[in-house]
């Protein structure tokens, strides 16, 4: 209970980014996922990728989902403003097509996993 | 006007001024009432207070422009004008920001020690 | 000791007003009287710069001034490589130290020549957050330290001195600290999409990725870095002490202890 406490005190005396609370965090980052859900048919128009706008959505949930277990306040601030910044950059067309085709990682092959594959790729 | 002694200052966006000895003598005392404002100990205090005092006092007692600037000694008198401009507003800020009080947080141990290899061992 | 301050800054000004030349005419005077020490005997390392023993007592009394001038934020004075202040301050007051260090009759270090980023990965605090300014009116260098974590936020000192501007968008970018109120916080080095702080310890030397031309594809790709090396073996022990005999041979710090009291 005491170390709880001291926990508790620990979390209040570190400076916040920008959220004090887990629900503004989440506000945030809802916000955030909602303004690049509505950027997305701008942005396969603007960028001519190979892509549909339901594509990109559903890419869209990926990477949020990738974070879905952070907890922090202030990870999830950082994050946040990491995603703030990157959708500036997709908005303004300061990217390029390739940079945003990176998303897809279309030219990585899967990692073999089984013996056969692996065999035939060289790797032991 | 016969009492224009320099047609420039020499500087680029500075401009002569026209009537140095008012100008400041009222920044100056400006100066003065932002400080008295602040504890009598503490020592930003009485170090601007002495400073400008002095500097006050050499502006009632040269009434030739070229002796001020020789009697100070830091610069011409446009120069002054723009010390004394951020002196006033670095005081008015200094209300704010109280400095004088006790330190708002003691160095984190080992935090200013330097070869790092020295500060390896327990990960603090 | 003010007093001592300001005799420095009127032998500066009269050499000033006696040449016409704001800057050159005493950076000249000073650093013939630094480099030409009269009657010296031939030094055992004639390579190596000697300290300015009239330059280290006046900055040693101006540290002593602004750590009494702003008790709450300076934590430690000290003097390196002979004669370099630093002022060390806790990361609540970097807009009031450098607000005062700009705009103090006595102080006037108006240009800020640099902001750099350090990373001790071994620290509680491992990035530090280093101001180098400069006052012409003086013909004085200082430092500023502070520090921080990943995720502590830093004031941005924009509205003080608006060369901070870039600097602070590189530390952003380079180190991933972030800095609080900034105009304009983006990334100023590296590619778009780009993930990752360079300039961080943990980050290799060859990075996460790597890019190319894809034939097909018409475009650039990014694929994960895969080394053509086997196996590589990384002493992460010390990354610092490539040279052990300097383990001890960093130039001492100097603290400048405060003044005693009255």
């Amino acid at each position: 209970m005491a170390g709880r406490e001291a926990v508790k005190r620990a979390v209040q005396q570190v400076r916040p980014i920008l959220s004090v609370d887990r629900e503004e965090a989440r506000k945030r980052a809802l916000n955030l996922y909602k303004a690049w859900y509505r950027q997305m048919p701008y942005i396969v128009m603007d960028y001519d990728i190979p892509m549909s706008v339901e594509q990109c959505r559903s890419k869209l949930r990926e990477e949020f989902s990738k974070n879905r277990n952070v907890t922090d306040i202030r990870v999830i601030d950082m994050l946040v403003i990491k995603g703030q910044m990157e959708l500036k950059e997709s908005v303004e067309i300061w990217k390029q097509k390739g940079h945003i085709m990176r998303y897809w990682k279309e030219s990585q092959d899967p990692k073999p996993t089984d013996f056969l594959s692996k065999f035939i790729q060289g790797i032991n | 006007m016969a009492r224009i002694v320099k047609a420039s200052t020499g500087l680029t966006g500075l401009a002569v001024a026209s009537n140095p000895h008012h100008t400041l003598s009222a920044l100056y005392g400006k100066i003065l009432r932002a400080v008295a404002k602040m504890p009598q100990d503490a020592s930003y205090r009485k170090n601007t207070e002495q400073l400008v005092k002095q500097r006050a006092e050499a502006v009632c007692n040269n009434k030739d422009i070229t002796a001020l600037e020789k009697a100070v000694g830091c610069g011409q008198v446009e120069e002054l004008i723009v010390q004394a401009e951020n002196e006033l507003m670095l005081a008015r800020k200094m209300l704010g920001w109280k400095p004088w009080e006790k330190l708002v947080q003691p160095a984190p141990p080992k935090q200013w020690d330097w070869p790092p290899a020295q500060i390896m061992d327990p990960k603090v | 000791m003010a007093a001592i301050i300001r005799n420095l800054g009127a032998r500066i000004a009269c050499a000033t007003l006696a040449a016409k030349h704001v800057v050159p005419a005493a950076t000249t005077t000073l650093r013939f009287s630094s480099t030409a020490p009269a009657g010296a005997k031939p030094a055992e390392k004639p390579t190596v710069r000697k300290p300015d023993a009239a330059a280290r007592t006046h900055l040693s009394d101006f540290g002593r001034y602004v750590a009494e001038c702003m008790p709450k934020y300076v934590q430690k004075v000290q003097l390196t490589a002979g004669d370099e202040l630093e002022v060390l301050i806790a990361p609540e007051g970097v807009v009031p130290v450098l607000q005062f260090l700009k705009d103090h009759h006595q102080a006037q270090f108006t240009n800020l020549i640099d902001i750099a980023g350090m990373d001790v990965p071994c620290r509680k605090h491992r990035f530090e957050v280093i101001y180098n300014l400069l006052s012409l009116r003086y013909n004085a260098r200082v430092r500023v330290k502070t520090y921080t974590d990943e995720l502590t936020p830093l004031d941005s000192v924009c509205e003080v001195h608006k060369a901070a501007n870039w600097y602070e968008r590189e530390i952003w970018d380079m180190y991933g600290v972030f800095f609080a109120n900034h105009p304009d916080l983006r990334r100023i080095l590296t590619d778009y999409g780009f993930e990752g702080h360079p300039q961080r310890r943990d980050f290799p030397l060859s990075g996460y990725v790597e890019l190319r031309y894809d034939d097909e594809k018409k475009r650039v790709v990014c694929e994960p870095l895969e080394l053509a090396q086997e196996f590589r073996k990384f002493d992460l022990s010390a990354p610092w002490e490539q040279f052990p005999n300097f383990r001890n041979a960093n130039p001492p710090t100097e603290v400048v202890q405060p003044a005693e009291k009255k």
